[in-house]
C-alpha cells in the first residue's frame, strides 16, 4: 500500500535536512522509539514498540538512507522484525522544498507487512501506518520548528 | 423396530457425551510425561533458508529438543506422500516435488513449518521459538492462480518449469469442436471458484507417544481416517511397520475434508516422541489452522456451452486453472480432474464435453478436497453457464434445465465424461424445490420487493454428484494409489448384543446412531444392544475412513455384508438346533423360524448357542458369531437434486440477504431423516458461505491476509434463513441399502443457486455475472458499473 | 508469577495454583480437567469456550483465571443433574442441534444466558444473539430450533 503526506515545517531547508539525518531527532520523533544508533554513515539500528490492532510487539529495525540528495531529500528504507508478530518493511521518498523561511516536506511511502501482522492485522495496517507517519512528521515539525534546539 | 429402525429419526447416541462436556477430542487427552510442541513457521511466502540457529532456543527454560528439517531428513524421515498420480495429456506423470515435514532448503508459503520446539510446557516451547535465528533470503513469490502460470512467474521448484504440475484433459476435442461448429448459440463465461478455508471448529491436534519397551508408537489424531494415516505415515514417512504403530482418532470436531490428509505435524510429533521417549502434543492455534490446514477450491475457469435453436445443449468446453498450493497435499491432484471434470455433464444430455485442466503450484497453503471437492466447482460452472444461456436465449431457466435433463427412463446413462449414472429422477426434485419455494409466485414477490426499493432475484441449481467413493479398480486406473473399499466387523456377543467395528470414522455425522439403526433393524435386536466402534487401528480391522459421502454407501454396505454372513452362519446353527433343513429356516424380526411352524429361536438364543456350543453343528461350523467383510463398491453413487435460492439486494449498500432457500435432494434411501436433514443444512450453510461470505485472500506479495475470524467471514446464524429440506428417493441399484450419500449435496447444490439468484436480481440492470463471494462491496460495484454503463 | 485462584465451579469449591497470565479456559481444561469447554480460535470469535461467570456468559479465552478468584463458574459439565439432562441440553438432542459437538458446549451456555435475559426469544433474536458463536456443521437451523424449544421447556411449556 502507498501513503503520502505533506507538512509545512517552520524552519529553513538546510536545518530540516540536518534534522532528518540526526539520530536523536529521529529518536524523538519515531513513535514508540526506544533507541536508535548509527551503525554506518547512513545505516541506523532502531528499536520501537508498535501496536497494530491486536498485534503488539517490539520491533528491531534497520533503517537505511539512500538516494541522498542534500538538501533536497532522500529515501528512507526500513525493515522491522517483530518476532512472532511478523514483520513490516517499507520505504519513503522524502522531498524538501523551500517556501521562504519555511520548508515543505512531502513523503510518499510504500509499506508491506508479513506474518501475524498481515494475517490478523492487515485490515488495520494502512490506518496504523498513516497514524505512525503523521505522528512522526507532526512531532518532527514540532521538534525542528520549535524553540528547543533538537540535540539539547 | 419402527421407532429405532431404518427410516426413524432416532436421537443420536453420541449427543449424550457431547452435550454434557464428556466428548473426548484429541486435545482433551493428555499422556503421562507429555511434552508440548510449537512449530516455527515461515512468515514469508518464498525464501531460501540460509541458516537456522537453534542454540539459544535449545538453551531456553523447559526446552527438551529443537528439530529442523535437516535433523529429520538426516534421521531418514521422508517427505509427505501424495496419494494420487495424475498424468498429463502427453502421457507424462504429474510433477511431484518433495514435501518434507519441516522445510529443507527453501520455504514456499507463509506457514511452511521450519522447526519444532519441544518443551515441558506449550508456553515455554512457544517462547523459545522466538529465540531461533532464522536467516532467510527472500525470493519473489506468486500466490495468484493466473499469475503462477504466466511466463516469467517466480518458480517454486527448479524441477517444475512454469509451476505446471500437470496439463490434463478429458473428452474428444475434435468431436467437441465439431459440435460447437453447428451451434445456433454459444454462451460463454469466465469465472473464479474462490479459495476457501475449511475451518472445522476443532483445530487439528496430534499426540505422538512411544513405548520403548515394546518399540510401539501411538498417534492420537483428529483425523477422518486413522488407517489411512497409519499407512501413509508409517509406510512412507517414518518407516514404522503397521504392527508397531497404532493410530487413534477419538471424537473429531468436524473435518469437511481437511482432516483426511496426512499432515506434517502428525509425523513430527510421532517421530519426536520416538526420539525423546516421551509423548509430544501439538494443538493448532486457529491462526495456524488458517495457514496450515489444506484449503479448498481455487479454480479459474472459462466455459462455453453450445445450444441448438431449440435450446438443446450440443456441447460444452471448459478450460480450468487449478491452484495446488505450494506442495501436493494427499489427494490434491484428483480434485480438479477426476472429481471435477467427470461431473461436467451435470444432469444433462450434453453429448460432448471437453475439459482441459492445468494445475499450478503457488506460494500458498496446499489445496485439497473440501466438502464436495471438485463437484461444487463443476456444478457451479455448469449451473452458471446454463443460466447465462437461459438469459441469452430467453428461455426460462427451469424450462431450459428440464428440456436438457437426462430422462428418468434413460438410466443407466453413459456420460461423455467417463461416468455411468446409475439412476435418477431430476424432474422430481426440480418440481419439488420449485413448489417448496413457490416459483410461480416469484414475480409478485419481486414486484413487492421493488416497491420497497429492493432487487429480488431467484436462482435455480440442479446438481448431480458422484460419491460413495469409490470402485478401487476404477480409481486405480485413474491414478489412485489406494483402494477405496471399506471394512467392517460384526461381533455378536454371547447374549446377543453386538459390537460393530467400522472403518468409517464419524467426525460429526452420527455413525454411532445411523449404523446402530441399521444393525438393530437387520438383526431385530434393541437399538441399545448395538455398539458402534470406530477410530482406533488397534480395534478396527481396517478402514479407509469418512469422506466423499461414502460412510453409509460403502461403510454401511460393508456392515450389511458382514451382517449377512452372521445371519447365514446363524441360520445354519439354528437349522441344526431346530432340526430343520437350512433352506426351511427364515430370518425375520429377530427370529429364526422354521417356515410354516411356530418353531423358532431368537437372534440372542442362536448367539448363545454359538458361544456355548453344546448343541451345535461343530462338525460343520466353528463356534462363535463374529464376521468381517470388505466391500468394494461397484460404481459411484449419484445423489442429485435441486436447490433454489431467493435473495434481496439493497442497492444502496450492496448487501445481499438470502431470504428463502429450498433444497430437494435425492440421496437414496434415508436411514435417519433427522441426520440427513442436518447434513443438508450444514452443507447449504457452507455453500452459502462460499457464495456470499467466504474467501481466502493472499496479497500481491503472497501474505495471507484472511488469517483469522476477523477477516475470514464465516457464516453466522444471522446470515442464514431457515432452510426448507425435502428428500425424494430413487434407490441406488448397486448397493444393498439403496443409499447414495448426503454429506456433500448441500455444499454442491447451493452456491450456484445463490449466485444465480444474485445475478437474476441484478439482471434488469444488465449485470451478467458476479464473482463469489458476492460481498456488499462487489455487488455495490456491479450495480454502480451497470448503471454507469447504462448511462453512458 | 503464580497466583492461587479459588472459585466455585459447578457448585463445588475448587482451587488451583496458576501463572498470573493463565486464561480461565486454560485453568479449566489443564488444571481442573474440565475439558468440556473447548478452544476453537485465538481471537475470541468462535464462542466454543463460553462458560458462565456469576451467571453471565463469558468467553473463557478472554478472561484471566485470576479475575475469577471468588467467582461462581458454571461449565457445560455443571448443567445435567445426574443422568437427567438440563432442558436446554435435552432440546439440543431432540432437535439435532449438534453434529460434531465441538461448538456445542459454548452454544448451550450461550443459549442459557440468552434465555435468562429473554425467556421467550424469537427466531430473529436467537440468530442475532448467536453472532459470537460459530458452528461449521449444522448451518444453525437446528441450533435455533433447539434454543426455541429449550426456552419453551424452561418456561414450563411443552
Amino acid at each position: 500500500m502507498e501513503i503520502t503526506g505533506e507538512f509545512a515545517i517552520p524552519a529553513p531547508r538546510e536545518r530540516v535536512w540536518e534534522a532528518l539525518n540526526d539520530p536523536e531527532v529521529l529518536r524523538q520523533c519515531i513513535p514508540g522509539c526506544e533507541s536508535i544508533e548509527r551503525e554506518a554513515d547512513n545505516v541506523f539500528n532502531a528499536a520501537m514498540r508498535a501496536k497494530i490492532g491486536p498485534v503488539k510487539a517490539r520491533f528491531t529495525s534497520v533503517v537505511t538512507l539512500t538516494n541522498l540528495d542534500p538538501p533536497n531529500g532522500y529515501t528512507i528504507v526500513g525493515e522491522g522484525k517483530g518476532g512472532p508478530a511478523g514483520f513490516g518493511k517499507g520505504s519513503a521518498d522524502v522531498t524538501l522544498e523551500p517556501q521562504g523561511d519555511e520548508t515543505t516536506l512531502r513523503y510518499r511511502a510504500e509499506l508491506q507487512v508479513g506474518g501475524k501482522l498481515a494475517q490478523i492485522g492487515s485490515r488495520l495496517v494502512a490506518g496504523a501506518a498513516r497514524k505512525i507517519a503523521d505522528d512522526f512528521f507532526g512531532k518532527f515539525q514540532e521538534v525542528v520548528g520549535g524553540e528547543t534546539p533538537p540535540s539539547a | 423396530m419402527a421407532d429405532t429402525g431404518i427410516g426413524a429419526a432416532v436421537r443420536r447416541t453420541e449427543d449424550l457425551r457431547f452435550l454434557t462436556g464428556k466428548g473426548r477430542y484429541t486435545d482433551d487427552i493428555n499422556r503421562p510425561g507429555q511434552l508440548y510442541a510449537y512449530i516455527l513457521r515461515s512468515s514469508v511466502p518464498h525464501a531460501t533458508i540460509r541458516s537456522i540457529d537453534t542454540a539459544a532456543a535449545v538453551a531456553a527454560p523447559g526446552v527438551v529438543a529443537v528439530y529442523t528439517g535437516a535433523d529429520m531428513a538426516g534421521a531418514g524421515v521422508n517427505g509427505l506422500p501424495c496419494g494420487w498420480q495424475v498424468h498429463s495429456k502427453d502421457g507424462e506423470p504429474m510433477k511431484e516435488p518433495a514435501h518434507p515435514p519441516l522445510a529443507v532448503g527453501k520455504v514456499r508459503h507463509v506457514g511452511d513449518p521450519v522447526a519444532v520446539v519441544i518443551a515441558e510446557s506449550y508456553a515455554q516451547a512457544r517462547e523459545a521459538a522466538d529465540a531461533i535465528a532464522l536467516d532467510l533470503e527472500e525470493l519473489p513469490a506468486v500466490a495468484d492462480t493466473r499469475a503462477a502460470s504466466a511466463s516469467g512467474a517466480p518458480q517454486l521448484f527448479d524441477e517444475v518449469p512454469g509451476n505446471l504440475c500437470y496439463d490434463w484433459e478429458i473428452g474428444d476435442k475434435a468431436v467437441n469442436d465439431a459440435a460447437f461448429a453447428k451451434a445456433a448459440h454459444v454462451a460463454k463465461l469466465d469465472l473464479v471458484n474462490n479459495r476457501l478455508v475449511p475451518n472445522a471448529m476443532e483445530p487439528r491436534c496430534y499426540i505422538g507417544d512411544y513405548d520403548p519397551t515394546r518399540g510401539e508408537y501411538t498417534l492420537y489424531t483428529s483425523t477422518q481416517n486413522p488407517h489411512v494415516i497409519r499407512l501413509l505415515m508409517g509406510a512412507f514417512v517414518l518407516g514404522i511397520p503397521e504392527n508397531k504403530l497404532r493410530v487413534v482418532g477419538p471424537d473429531v470436531g468436524g473435518g469437511f475434508g481437511s482432516k483426511i490428509y496426512h499432515y506434517a505435524e502428525e509425523a513430527i510429533v510421532t517421530w519426536s516422541a520416538g526420539q525423546l521417549g516421551r509423548a509430544v502434543k501439538w494443538t493448532a492455534e486457529r491462526s495456524e489452522s488458517f495457514m496450515s490446514d489444506a484449503h479448498g477450491r481455487d479454480h479459474v475457469t472459462h466455459v462455453e456451452l453450445a445450444l441448438d435453436a431449440d435450446g438443446v445443449f450440443l456441447a460444452m468446453r471448459v478450460s480450468t486453472l487449478a491452484n495446488m498450493g505450494a506442495y501436493l497435499s494427499t489427494f490434491a491432484p484428483c480434485v480438479p480432474t477426476y472429481l471435477y471434470a467427470t461431473l461436467l455433464a451435470g444432469c444433462y444430455r450434453t453429448p460432448t464435453v471437453y475439459c482441459n485442466v492445468k494445475a499450478v503450484f503457488t506460494n500458498t497453503v496446499p489445496v485439497d478436497a473440501y466438502r464436495g471437492a471438485g463437484r461444487p466447482e463443476a456444478t457451479y460452472l455448469i449451473e452458471r453457464i446454463v443460466d447465462v444461456a437461459a438469459d441469452e436465449t430467453g428461455i426460462d431457466p427451469a424450462e431450459l434445465r428440464r428440456r436438457n435433463f437426462i430422462p428418468k427412463d434413460a438410466f443407466p446413462y453413459q456420460t461423455p465424461v467417463a461416468l455411468v449414472y446409475d439412476i435418477g429422477d431430476y424432474d422430481q426434485t426440480l418440481d419439488a424445490a420449485l413448489a417448496a419455494i413457490d416459483y410461480q409466485g416469484f414475480e409478485a414477490r419481486r414486484a413487492e420487493a421493488a416497491k420497497r426499493g429492493r432487487y429480488r432475484g431467484i436462482g435455480i441449481s440442479t446438481y448431480i454428484e458422484a460419491c460413495g467413493i469409490a470402485p478401487s479398480n476404477v480409481v486405480g486406473s485413474l491414478g489412485a494409489r489406494a483402494g477405496l473399499y471399506e471394512a467392517a466387523q460384526v461381533r455378536v456377543h454371547p447374549t446377543g448384543s453386538v459390537s460393530v467395528y467400522t472403518g468409517s470414522h464419524s467426525h460429526g455425522q452420527g455413525h454411532e446412531t445411523t449404523f446402530a439403526q441399521l444393525v438393530s433393524d437387520t438383526f431385530g435386536i434393541p437399538f441399545e444392544s448395538v455398539e458402534i466402534v470406530h477410530g482406533d487401528t488397534d480395534k478396527v480391522l481396517f478402514g479407509m475412513g469418512t469422506y466423499g459421502s461414502r460412510s453409509l454407501a460403502v461403510g454401511g454396505t460393508a456392515i450389511v455384508k458382514a451382517m449377512n454372513k452372521v445371519i447365514e452362519k446363524a441360520r445354519k446353527a439354528a437349522a441344526h438346533i431346530l432340526e430343520a433343513s437350512e433352506a426351511d429356516v427364515e430370518f425375520a424380526d429377530g427370529q429364526f423360524r422354521v417356515k410354516g411352524t411356530d418353531r423358532a429361536m431368537s437372534f440372542g438364543e442362536v448367539a448363545l448357542a454359538a458361544y456355548v456350543p453344546h448343541k451345535y453343528p461343530l462338525d460343520e461350523l466353528e463356534p462363535g458369531l463374529d464376521e468381517t467383510a470388505f466391500y468394494d463398491p461397484k460404481n459411484f453413487t449419484f445423489p442429485a437434486g435441486c436447490h433454489v435460492a431467493e435473495v434481496e439486494i439493497d442497492p444502496d449498500t450492496g448487501v445481499v440477504t438470502l431470504v428463502n432457500f429450498a433444497a430437494a435432494d435425492d440421496v437414496g434411501r434415508v436411514i435417519n431423516p433427522m441426520i440427513v436433514e442436518g447434513q443438508v443444512h450444514g452443507g447449504v450453510a457452507q455453500g452459502v458461505g462460499q457464495a456470499l461470505l467466504e474467501s481466502c485472500v493472499y496479497d500481491a506479495q503472497g501474505q495471507l491476509v484472511t488469517g483469522s475470524y476477523m477477516d475470514y467471514c464465516m457464516p453466522r446464524a444471522d446470515n442464514l434463513p431457515p432452510v426448507s429440506v425435502s428428500t425424494h428417493v430413487t434407490l441406488c441399484p448397486h448397493n444393498d441399502l439403496g443409499v447414495k450419500g448426503c454429506g456433500e449435496v448441500g455444499a454442491i447444490g447451493s452456491p450456484p443457486a445463490v449466485m444465480n439468484a444474485v445475478v437474476d436480481a441484478l439482471s434488469a440492470l444488465g449485470v451478467k455475472h458476479v464473482e463469489m463471494p458476492a460481498t456488499p462491496q462487489r455487488v455495490w460495484q456491479a450495480i454502480r458499473d451497470a448503471k454507469g454503463a447504462a448511462a453512458a | 508469577m503464580s497466583v492461587r485462584v479459588t472459585m466455585t465451579l459447578n457448585g463445588k469449591e475448587v482451587s488451583a495454583e496458576v501463572e498470573d497470565r493463565t486464561l480461565l479456559v486454560s485453568m479449566l481444561r489443564e488444571k481442573l480437567g474440565m475439558t468440556g469447554t473447548h478452544v476453537g480460535c485465538d481471537t475470541s470469535q468462535c464462542g466454543a469456550c463460553v462458560v458462565h461467570v456469576d451467571g453471565r456468559s463469558v468467553k473463557s479465552c478472554t478472561v484471566l483465571a485470576a479475575q475469577c478468584d471468588g467467582a461462581s463458574v458454571t461449565t457445560i459439565e455443571g448443567l445435567a443433574k445426574g443422568n437427567t439432562l438440563h432442558p436446554m441440553q435435552e432440546a439440543f438432542r431432540d432437535n439435532h442441534g449438534l453434529q460434531c459437538g465441538f461448538c456445542t458446549p459454548g452454544m448451550v451456555m450461550s443459549a442459557l444466558d440468552l434465555v435468562a435475559r429473554n425467556p421467550d426469544p424469537s427466531e430473529h433474536e436467537i440468530r442475532e444473539w448467536l453472532e459470537g458463536n460459530l458452528c461449521r456443521c449444522t448451518g444453525y437451523h437446528n441450533i435455533v430450533k433447539s434454543i426455541k424449544a429449550g426456552a419453551q421447556a424452561m418456561r414450563g411449556g411443552k
